[in-house]
């Protein structure tokens, strides 16, 4: 059965969308991540405008995020104060990252940013993580101890501005590193349509020190603030938000995020880890391949942006 | 243990699908842009080639004696829907274009006296080609051209292939056939790019279309006569066709020249919930931003609570 999409202009199979969303939202709700690196370069694979797949996508990031942000929330895993922070700085790189979508879809280069963007974060994030898990895996083998957190330890993070005192993560910092990795994390969701969990997670870690217990919490409180206020600002001034599209999505994306989040449950953190960096490597290397073989056809056509098209 | 193997089945389950399905794209159509640019010389030798197995043309001896004022053929043509309507079940639409034919002078029915051509052509819109090329290892959009209208939708029917029936000129005239399509370019592009280049940006343009099913032709049968002035042909409008009013013209030929022609016109509009979304996020985007969010947001709450209740 086929359902036409108002925006993106095409008549979609509703189980093939549907069972995306299941699978994309069973992986957002095992990492903690809002799955946004598998969405939306399948949704591109599936020949969604790649616009209208970042638009759509932060509003499917919504709807599977804020399900798990509530369940973090209610185990008392989310440090709102550091929330805020993160949200506010992810409100202004949202609003850079919708004004750059516009111009590069202008100049023609839209396509291609997205997807350097997708392996350099990818290729980054997901190499860290391989090293850091395997790594982790071994010691646990081995039966050492992992090290634990030395409190009082300070690095340049510590001599900023702005002190703030986030009890739940037990931290006093400056809040202008915070602040950062929002803005960063919010011109990613608009760029890529992604929540930005892969950076936001480590960059919380390994950065800032927020305990892994409050970590996936206060990224998906974050991740639920900052996807909204993309979605609002993709579709006032990109018009590439698809409400069918998205509907699709989260139907199939809440039943498979439940079924993540009680499998991630019971499942070992450096296992989890280690998962997701194989996962995020793959999709680096799939997008990576097009970017670097010969296409079979050099080249495409667009609709002219930015004209009075009647 | 083994929930980590389960969990890594679906994780490349899912990264298997990211690799396959661009491999299920359709194949490659092939048109090439020196096959675009030399078209009048490879038409005039598949012309000459076809001219063979064909039959005569009935001399004019054969023909039945003429009243002294002889009448004058004349086209006549209809489309079965005036208008079709994309709402959220749309899976495309086949129109049908149907006529009769005044006055024929066959002298029987179906014997191949006359040629018939049918062309519906979409609203043309502004239409950006870009060209990729190979800088340091990676494959990046160089160059541009931006045509100021290329018709959104092309199709041909008739009844046998189109090079057969007339010669480029008469083709061009009516701008019947892919190499004929009116693109024209945006002020100022022409002069960037030679002919060959300009030649094969339209014959890009031609390739991408054909691949979205929205250029298509229907040389062989695609118009069928019924007796001696019936006539009959089924355009296919893909699912994703734009949105926009339809041109359906006909044309009666015989000997390589137009006898007469009809225009027809089909709208093609958005209709019911479909017509509302777009209209709501083309005019309203702020309100239909703010309801993207709360429908994202009260999805999220509303499986969340439901999950909650079935697990508690």
């Amino acid at each position: 059965m086929n359902i036409y999409l108002p925006i993106a202009e095409m008549s979609v199979n509703i189980a093939v969308f549907l069972g995306m969303g299941c699978a994309v939202g069973f992986l957002s709700g095992l990492f903690g991540v809002g799955g946004g690196f598998l969405l939306t370069p399948l949704l591109i694979f599936m020949g969604v405008p790649s616009a209208v797949a970042v638009g759509t996508g932060s509003m499917n990031i919504i709807a599977t995020s804020v399900s798990g942000a509530i369940a973090q929330y209610r185990r008392k895993n989310v440090d709102i104060k550091m929330g805020i922070v993160l949200v506010a700085g992810g409100v202004v790189g949202s609003a850079i990252g919708v004004s750059m979508v516009k111009i590069l879809r202008q100049i023609g280069q839209f396509d291609l940013f997205v997807a350097l963007s997708y392996v350099t974060f990818l290729g980054a994030v997901g190499g860290l993580m391989l090293i850091e898990s395997i790594s982790a895996i071994r010691r646990a083998r081995s039966g050492t101890a992992p090290t634990a957190r030395k409190t009082g330890q300070h690095s340049w993070v510590h001599g900023l501005p702005f002190k703030m005192r986030f009890h739940r993560s037990k931290l006093y910092i400056s809040a202008v590193p915070p602040a950062l990795i929002g803005a960063f994390v919010g011109i990613m969701a608009a760029l890529m349509g992604v929540g930005g969990g892969f950076v936001m997670v480590p960059a919380m870690i390994y950065l800032l020190r927020v305990p892994t217990s409050v970590v996936i919490g206060t990224s998906l409180f974050q991740i639920v603030f900052v996807m909204a206020a993309t979605t609002l600002l993709q579709a006032i001034q990109n018009k590439t938000v698809d409400v069918v599209l998205a509907l699709l999505l989260i139907i199939g994306g809440v039943i498979g995020a439940q079924g993540g989040v009680m499998a991630g449950a019971r499942l070992k953190g450096e296992q989890l880890r280690f998962l997701l960096a194989a996962l995020v490597l793959l999709v680096c290397l799939r997008i990576g391949w097009d970017l670097v073989t010969k296409p079979a056809e050099i080249y495409s056509i667009g609709p002219l942006i930015g004209s009075s098209t009647p | 243990m083994t929930r980590v193997v389960t969990i890594g089945i679906v994780v490349g389950a899912l990264v298997a699908g990211l690799l396959v399905v661009p491999v299920l794209r359709p194949a490659e159509l092939q048109v090439r842009a020196d096959e675009l640019y030399v078209k009048t010389a490879a038409r005039k030798r598949s012309n000459d080639a076809r001219m063979g197995p064909r039959r005569a043309p009935p001399t004019p001896a054969a023909k039945p004696a003429q009243p002294a004022e002889k009448p004058v053929e004349k086209v006549e043509a209809d489309v079965s829907t005036r208008s079709v309507e994309v709402t959220t079940g749309f899976t495309g639409h086949e129109i049908l274009v149907f006529g009769a034919i005044d006055n024929s002078q066959e002298p029987e029915g179906e014997t191949g006296y006359y040629d018939m051509v049918v062309v519906v052509e979409g609203t043309p819109f502004p239409l950006v080609v870009r060209r990729k090329s190979d800088v340091a290892g990676v494959w990046i959009n160089t160059s541009s051209m931006t045509f100021a209208s290329v018709p959104s939708y092309y199709a041909i029917a008739s009844n046998r292939p189109i090079e057969e029936i007339a010669g480029p000129k008469v083709l061009e005239r009516h701008a019947i056939g892919f190499a004929h399509i009116k693109m024209t370019p945006a002020p100022g592009y022409q002069f960037n790019y030679t002919e060959y280049e300009l030649a094969a940006f339209k014959a890009a343009v031609i390739r991408l279309k054909q691949k979205e099913k929205l250029y298509v032709v229907e040389a062989k049968n695609g118009v069928t006569f019924t007796g001696r002035s019936l006539f009959r042909a089924t355009i296919p409008l893909p699912a994703n066709v734009p949105v926009g009013p339809l041109v359906a013209r006909t044309y009666l030929f015989r000997n390589g020249e137009v006898l007469s022609a009809h225009i027809a016109r089909v709208n093609l509009e958005r209709a019911g919930v479909e017509r509302v979304l777009h209209n709501f996020a083309f005019r309203w985007p702020f309100v239909y931003g703010v309801f993207a969010v709360v429908l994202a947001v009260a999805s999220g709450l509303l499986a969340s609570a439901y999950f909650r209740r079935q697990s508690a």
